[in-house]
């Protein structure tokens, strides 16, 4: 995310009519200017790129230090080839660009794209590099088209003056099937930008790679419209592997939703156990009704369950414990229930038929009188249901508390 | 005469490193290993082996702002004796110079160092040019010996700050 003023010189001349790359060294060189572009915006929002000819006319510079990538793309199009390639004059004509830029604050940066032979000799390039490098200007150097004797030895020394502490690069790019673009994206040109140049980059790559003019849009064209075709179909495709990544786990869901229910009817069980006396007391007036079978289902079901219901009810019941031996007491009594049968109903008056422990219950209620003639005719509807010898039972403890 | 106005030029003067803005400040044709913290900065200037080395040819460009308006008055360089700077001229609030306009503008001093120069006397400047200094170039033209590089020790910035609002000390005056 290195804020970056770039000039990228661009070799128009005659040599660039050659087919070695494909389609034209040309296009292939188009092409590179493109995607360095588009990653140099986007690595920085506040980077610019400027573009200037190097052949043709004279040196012609398109385009100054901008940061829209519309106007860079744009003066892309409409190029002619012709005349002859001016390296020297190319490279110094971009460092006055670069001098005049308007956040000071930028590094600057040249790229030059060499396809032609080279008519300079060593030392004046080497001096063009050490010019360079005392105003701390970057250079990187694509060596790429004519293959001429001693080209890549001066384009080497070139480097060589200019760089310091390695931020300037050199790439030399044989003719071969593959874009001169792709092999430029995994160089330092484009990876010396450091992580968000390479993010997209990379996202070029792929769509390139698997593509090519798949897109049905020619790229050399309408060069915008196959980019933003070819990020939208990555971000279709990762969209899609999210979808159906969704799609699995929820698939995975039902079957965990049987195994959840019975382990949270018991920690309904429990916590009316643990909780306050009053809402066990309530728990069992419920149980009285339909819920009970239900009740007892889950517990039968968690019974069987060993893993996961056992080691709640254990936990829960231990916790229990500690508090209350009354409620221990009926929380050991609920379990043996589960165990027995299924029909509640008998056992859960069995229970109440204990009229000790549901006196004691009613005892530690917060704020609950046993002499209470509510709480008394409470407990007569209750009695009602078991024995007479209970009955009798009750009232007297009742009135000794 | 020149000791007496010699001292009075020195009597209120201190030392303007700590005014420099940082952040801002740059040194064209350095070299890297040897920069211009090692010159500038007070702990590592006292250090005679840590030296700011120009890189690529003999000249070197240091742009310093300040956080505040300053008047300068004198200015030490301290060098090895063959590399050590000759002849430097001084920009008063000129902005990002580079070596190509260096020679566009005339200088607002300069000063040829001599031996003694180099271990340390100050070079008085001249006084009229540097009332109201918001950043200072000091352009390193060529050293002792000619050679390729040249070697600094110590670069020490004697003047006054002016009298400036500090806006930390405002308040806000309530309208009643």
């Amino acid at each position: 995310m290195v804020l970056e003023a770039t000039m990228i010189c661009i070799d128009n001349s005659e040599w660039m009519r050659n087919g070695d790359y494909s389609p034209s060294r040309f296009q292939a060189q188009a092409d590179a200017v493109n995607l360095i572009c588009g990653a140099k915006t986007q690595s920085n929002p506040e980077n610019t790129v400027g573009v200037l000819t190097m052949a043709g006319k004279g040196v012609r510079v398109l385009v100054t230090p901008t940061s829209d990538l519309g106007k860079i793309l744009a003066c892309m199009h409409g190029l002619e080839i012709g005349g002859e390639m001016n390296l020297a004059a190319g490279i110094q004509v971009a460092q006055l660009a670069l001098k005049h830029r308007q956040n000071k604050k930028q590094q600057q940066r040249i790229i030059v794209f060499a396809g032609s032979p080279i008519k300079h000799d060593k030392k004046l390039l080497e001096m063009i590099g050490r010019k360079l490098k005392k105003n701390s200007v970057a250079l990187d150097i694509v060596d790429f088209g004519e293959e001429d004797e001693g080209k890549p030895e001066k384009l080497e020394a070139l480097l060589a003056a200019v760089n310091n502490n390695d931020t300037s690069h050199i790439v030399h790019v044989p003719p071969s099937p593959n874009a001169l673009s792709d092999v430029l994206i995994s160089t330092p040109i484009f990876t010396g930008d450091g992580e968000g140049g390479s993010g997209y980059a990379a996202a070029a790559a792929a769509a390139a790679a698997v593509s090519g003019f798949d897109l049905g849009v020619d790229p050399s064209l309408d060069p915008e419209l196959a980019l933003a075709l070819r990020v939208s179909m990555e971000e279709e495709r990762a969209r899609q592997e999210a979808a159906a990544k969704k799609a699995a786990e929820e698939a995975a869901k039902p079957e965990k939703g049987g195994e959840q229910q019975p382990s949270s009817q018991d920690a309904t069980m429990t916590e009316g156990a643990s909780g306050s006396a009053s809402e066990a007391d309530n728990k069992k007036d419920d149980l009285m009704d339909d819920e009970n079978a239900l009740l007892q289902q889950a517990l039968a079901m968690s019974m069987d369950d060993t893993t996961s219901g056992h080691d709640v009810r254990d936990t829960d019941m231990s916790e229990a414990a500690t508090d209350d031996p009354d409620l221990a007491l009926a929380l050991q009594l609920s379990v043996q229930e589960g165990d027995k049968d299924s029909s509640g109903q008998t056992d859960m008056s069995k229970l109440l038929a204990d009229q000790s422990f549901v006196s004691s219950i009613i005892a530690s209620l917060p704020g609950v009188d046993p002499n209470d003639p509510s709480v008394k005719d409470l407990l007569a509807s209750m009695q009602n249901q078991s024995q007479k010898k209970d009955e009798d039972k009750g009232p007297n403890e009742e009135e000794k508390q | 005469m020149s000791a007496e106005s010699a001292s009075a030029i020195h009597r209120n003067q201190v030392d303007l490193s700590d005014f420099i803005d940082w952040s801002g400040v740059e040194c064209l044709n350095q070299s890297a290993a040897h920069s211009l913290p090692n010159a500038l900065k007070q702990g590592y200037r006292e250090d005679d082996g840590l030296l700011l080395e120009s890189d690529a040819d003999e000249q070197l460009l240091i742009y310093i702002p300040f956080t505040q308006v300053v008047k300068l008055y004198a200015l030490v360089v301290k060098g090895p004796e063959e590399e050590g700077p000759k002849t430097v001229k001084l920009f008063s609030n000129r902005e990002h110079m580079g070596f190509s306009n260096v020679n566009d503008f005339p200088p607002s001093d300069t000063a040829v160092l001599s031996e003694d120069n180099l271990k340390g006397k100050p070079v008085v400047l001249k006084y009229v040019k540097f009332q109201n200094v918001r950043s200072l170039t000091i352009f390193i033209e060529d050293n002792q010996s000619g050679s390729d590089i040249t070697k600094v020790q110590k670069i020490v910035l004697h003047g006054t700050t002016v009298e400036t609002t500090d806006m930390k000390g405002l308040k806000k005056v309530e309208d009643h």
